[in-house]
């Protein structure tokens, strides 16, 4: 999947996370959590995860995160990338 | 539900709450969002450039959610500017609730806190962390409006004294050449001294984030204040980061803003591990040399003048058809006035 333009999905909600994917050359994944210490790896692999699936090897995705659970994570990404993929 | 806040009644519901807030309604945004409850209005705030400001939520909602719905919605109407990062001025005891939504504390001083959303800050570290190397470095922060002889005089001599000498050129755009315009030529005005870093300032020095003056009261100190945050941001970030040791200013002949800046570095940054070195401007004719004989000269079109105040990769600009619009906008500027 190619991405295209700049797009956010998600709130700051607590429970929820904010999710920013962007245009890049390469993969850069930024996160920040409100639980980065407990539960980083486990964000990362989620993140991970959704983008071998949807097969995003370029773009820039940043996420803030507030204790989302994995589905959460799952989706707010994948609509993210979707919206990305699109032209705007 | 948090919306935009267009109609006059909604504004003015929105000023009532941010001035029971004991805030200060200011007339410049770029989005009022606000959210109701029956009615009434609970909350709101506004975004202006990449400053989320006015935030204010009725007392019995505050331990909600409303905060971060408000934040959400102004940084999502801030997403198509591209901004790397908002930030946000508060009070001290409000520092929690934000960093709870990713915000990282920068600064906290007296009645005022700055933070930010986005890691704009991290990213620029890692953006420079080839030239974060320890040693006894130097750092100036210089407009360059443009670059002046006496901008070379002073870099030169205070990369004599340090092993390597960092100079922020300030980013925000409020002046009469462009930042891309400034930074290139201070680049091309310092190639020849290989200790010489020029950096982009980014939002953290002299920009239009370190000026919380809608914060205060007509009454306070506001350009104290802002002068002080800016220099804490430098003192508690840059300077470690770059293990700089040595702030670098000329004396300043002028302006008294510039005059107060100084006067308050030589207070802050020595407690910080950072030494203030004031060094004596250059003189052509006399008198220093500064940016503004410079425009002045430009706007005479004395060009005579104009070869004895700026070097000449300045000098090569100036005349290049790339600088007349420029020209043209500094001689018109001064037959209107």
């Amino acid at each position: 999947m190619e991405i295209r333009r700049k797009v956010q999905a998600g709130t700051m909600q607590s429970s929820d996370l904010m999710v920013f994917v962007e245009p890049a050359e390469k993969l850069i994944i930024e996160i920040e959590s409100t639980v980065i210490k407990q539960f980083e790896h486990l964000i990362r692999a989620k993140v991970s995860e959704v983008l071998d699936r949807l097969e995003v090897t370029r773009a820039a995705v940043r996420i803030t995160d507030r204790g989302a659970l994995d589905y959460a994570i799952e989706a707010r990404l994948e609509s993210a990338l979707r919206r990305a993929a699109t032209e705007g | 539900m948090v919306v935009e806040l267009i109609t006059q009644g909604d504004i003015g519901k929105a000023r009532a709450l941010i001035e029971r807030a004991g805030l200060r309604f200011e007339e410049e945004f770029d989005v009022l969002v606000g959210a109701f409850e029956g009615g009434e209005m609970v909350a709101t705030g506004a975004r202006s450039g990449n400053i989320l400001k006015m935030l204010a939520i009725a007392p019995e909602q505050q331990e909600g959610s409303l905060l971060g719905e408000l934040v959400t919605e102004l940084v999502r109407s801030g997403l198509p500017l591209n901004f790397d990062s908002f930030f946000v001025f508060t009070r001290p005891m409000h520092v929690s609730s934000f960093e709870a939504l990713n915000f990282r504390l920068l600064v906290s001083h007296g009645p005022v806190a700055l933070l930010e959303h986005g890691n704009a800050l991290s990213r620029y570290f890692a953006a420079h962390r080839h030239l974060a190397v320890t040693g006894e470095n130097g750092a100036v922060v210089m407009n360059c409006n443009p670059f002046t002889r006496g901008h070379r005089y002073l870099i030169e001599k205070a990369a004599g004294s340090v092993d390597r000498l960092f100079v922020f050129v300030v980013r925000e755009d409020r002046s009469a050449f462009p930042f891309e315009v400034r930074l290139r030529l201070v680049r091309e005005g310092v190639a020849h001294l290989p200790n010489v870093h020029v950096l982009d300032s980014s939002h953290y020095a002299v920009s239009s984030v370190t000026f919380p003056a809608y914060f205060l009261k007509a009454s306070d100190p506001v350009s104290q204040l802002q002068i002080e945050i800016d220099l804490l941001l430098f003192a508690r970030h840059i300077a470690p980061h770059f293990h700089i040791s040595q702030r670098f200013i000329g004396t300043e002949p002028y302006c008294r803003t510039t005059r107060l800046y100084s006067d308050a570095m030589k207070r802050i940054l020595p407690g910080h591990g950072v030494n203030v070195c004031e060094l004596d401007r250059l003189t052509v004719d006399k008198k220093p040399v500064s940016a503004y004989r410079v425009r002045e000269a430009i706007r005479r079109e004395a060009h005579e003048t104009l070869r004895q105040l700026v070097p000449d990769t300045t000098m090569n600009y100036l005349l290049s058809s790339e600088a007349a619009a420029i020209r043209e906008k500094l001689v018109t500027y001064d037959r209107r006035h």
